[in-house]
């Protein structure tokens, strides 16, 4: 059973993988421990292909894991989790509403029903007047709030946030950073956050993992010792800029260690 | 602003790299294709009238108009273009009620697929032409045979692009649908059937072509009307004219065949950016 104020605890979890084309047995992530409690915001962070979102995808049920055991709590509405997806994958052939309200319809929640439930997350995001808009008519960040809007509509016990902003230009990701800092705040919902941008681990985070280079391991598990509510001009201070060295050292260690591997 | 709300009809502009005004005028596409057919007709007009080309192989555009007049004055052809036109409509209709199903659900079971997927190559690859004699056998010189034919037709093009369109839907919207534990059903309700339309669509298009070609050449072949029978039997008969008419009725069919599938199209494509 789950601790009572864990949301999410993860013991031992390991991901082994065939290679298609060399038949080779490769290791993905290497023994994750994780534990998330209530309403705490977790990123983890790692150099490109360190298997964090092999990670997530595990934890969202997507892959199988190897080995090891995860352990989501479901929430009153019996939601354990929710993806936000990297690319918003919202169904192009769906309206707005017809894509927030997607996860209720899956629940089996009528139709109508369901819009009416999704309009107050519309509202939350900032997508109010958009509903019968389609997918290709908004911007890349107006997709990427529909995207939080579908997975905050079933009430999940943890979102899960899998490089959301990663395709957005520098500005309107630190738009969308701080509407999540705002959204978050309100809607009060564990977080495992997937990125390779470190200012934005930080920023967002109550407490930030490091992942090696593959095979994936939590090399360190940092918590950010900010005052909330936070606003973009904390990432000026010494104490924001002293842990993104503290973070960029654990990585470029990595990188390093990756590049002499290749070499060799 | 657009061209089309400027209040003159004639629009000046410099061209880049000339520097000399180019004259654009309004509906250039419209007017250079109707300029084109009618000098086309002129030209084939004037070539028979100084007898450069003889008016019994070639006929002439005011022959053909005559013809027309006579045959639709007398009536005598609505019953040819009637029965092409049955023949086509109750053939291609069952080739799509049955094609789009069968389709997905063959697209749905990898091992259904596994069974029936050489047959339905071997009758894509085999001209349905080469098995008129043989539906003949089976059905008879009336119009079940060409029913046959035209269905077959369709049919098998249909089948075969909505199996591809089935397994059209991309791995992220597949992932999404798993993600939020959609059912089967609404996994295919969702995600499948709205990945497939293009590909539907795509095969009644091809689909709707050839079986026009199985009611021309299936009657061809063997029957007493129709606007096959109408083209061959005055090709028999030296009626260059009728044979040009028949033709020309054949071609108007496909084009509005054409335009009503695109219409169609268009009620499916609200959620695609338009491309103009």
């Amino acid at each position: 059973m789950l601790d009572q104020d864990l949301a999410l605890s993860a013991r031992g979890v390991r991901m082994e993988y065939r290679d298609r084309t060399t038949r080779d047995r490769l290791t993905a992530i290497e023994r994750v421990d994780l534990d998330i409690r209530h309403g705490e915001f977790v990123s983890i962070v790692g150099p490109s292909g360190c298997g964090k979102s092999t990670f997530i995808k595990i934890v969202n049920g997507l892959l199988p894991a190897t080995e090891g055991e995860i352990e989501v709590r479901r929430s009153k509405t019996g939601f354990d989790h929710a993806m936000v997806f990297q690319d918003s994958s919202l169904f192009p052939w769906y309206t707005v509403i017809g894509n927030v309200a997607y996860g209720l319809v899956c629940q089996g929640v009528r139709k109508k029903e369901a819009y009416e439930r999704a309009r107050p997350f519309l509202r939350l995001v900032g997508l109010e007047g958009f509903e019968d808009k389609y997918p290709y008519q908004l911007s890349g960040g107006m997709q990427q709030r529909a995207n939080l809007a579908r997975a905050l509509t079933v009430d999940p016990e943890i979102l899960l946030m899998d490089e959301p902003f990663a395709a957005l230009d520098a500005q309107t990701r630190e738009i969308m950073q701080v509407e999540l800092v705002r959204i978050w705040s309100q809607s009060r919902k564990t977080v495992l956050f997937i990125t390779h941008q470190i200012d934005e681990a930080i920023f967002l985070s109550d407490r930030v993992l490091v992942m090696s280079a593959r095979p994936g391991r939590i090399l360190a598990d940092i918590t950010i010792d900010l005052p909330r509510p936070r606003v973009l001009d904390i990432k000026r201070t010494p104490a924001f800029t002293a842990y993104e060295d503290q973070i960029w050292k654990l990585i470029a260690v990595q990188l390093t260690a990756t590049a002499q591997g290749t070499a060799a | 602003m657009t061209a089309a709300a400027r209040p003159e009809r004639i629009t000046r502009r410099r061209h880049p790299s000339s520097g000399r005004p180019q004259i654009v005028l309004p509906q250039e596409p419209l007017l250079f294709g109707i300029l084109g057919f009618v000098l086309v007709l002129v030209v084939w007009e004037a070539a028979v009238s100084m007898g450069l080309v003889r008016a019994s192989l070639m006929s002439s555009p005011s022959r053909i108009v005559a013809a027309a007049i006579a045959d639709f004055g007398s009536g005598v052809i609505w019953p040819h273009i009637g029965v092409s036109l049955l023949e086509w409509t109750v053939g291609f209709a069952l080739a799509v009620v049955l094609g789009i199903p069968i389709g997905l659900l063959i697209g749905s079971f990898r091992r259904l697929e596994y069974v029936l997927d050489p047959w339905l190559s071997a009758l894509y690859a085999t001209p349905t032409v080469a098995l008129i004699p043989l539906i003949i056998l089976l059905f008879g010189v009336g119009t079940n045979s060409k029913f046959a034919v035209v269905f077959l037709e369709g049919f098998v093009t249909i089948t075969i692009s909505t199996i591809t369109g089935a397994h059209a839907a991309e791995k992220k919207y597949l992932d999404l649908a798993r993600s939020f534990r959609a059912s089967r059903r609404l996994t295919f309700r969702s995600v499948t059937l709205p990945s497939s339309v293009p590909f539907i669509i795509t095969g009644i298009r091809i689909g709707a072509g050839r079986a026009l070609v199985g009611v021309v050449v299936s009657e061809f072949i063997a029957a007493n009307v129709g606007l096959g029978f109408y083209i061959s039997l005055n090709g028999t008969t030296l009626n260059a004219s009728r044979v040009m008419l028949g033709i020309l009725l054949i071609g108007l069919f496909g084009i509005g065949i054409g335009q009503a599938i695109r219409r169609v199209e268009r009620r499916f494509d609200a959620w695609r950016p338009a491309i103009h």
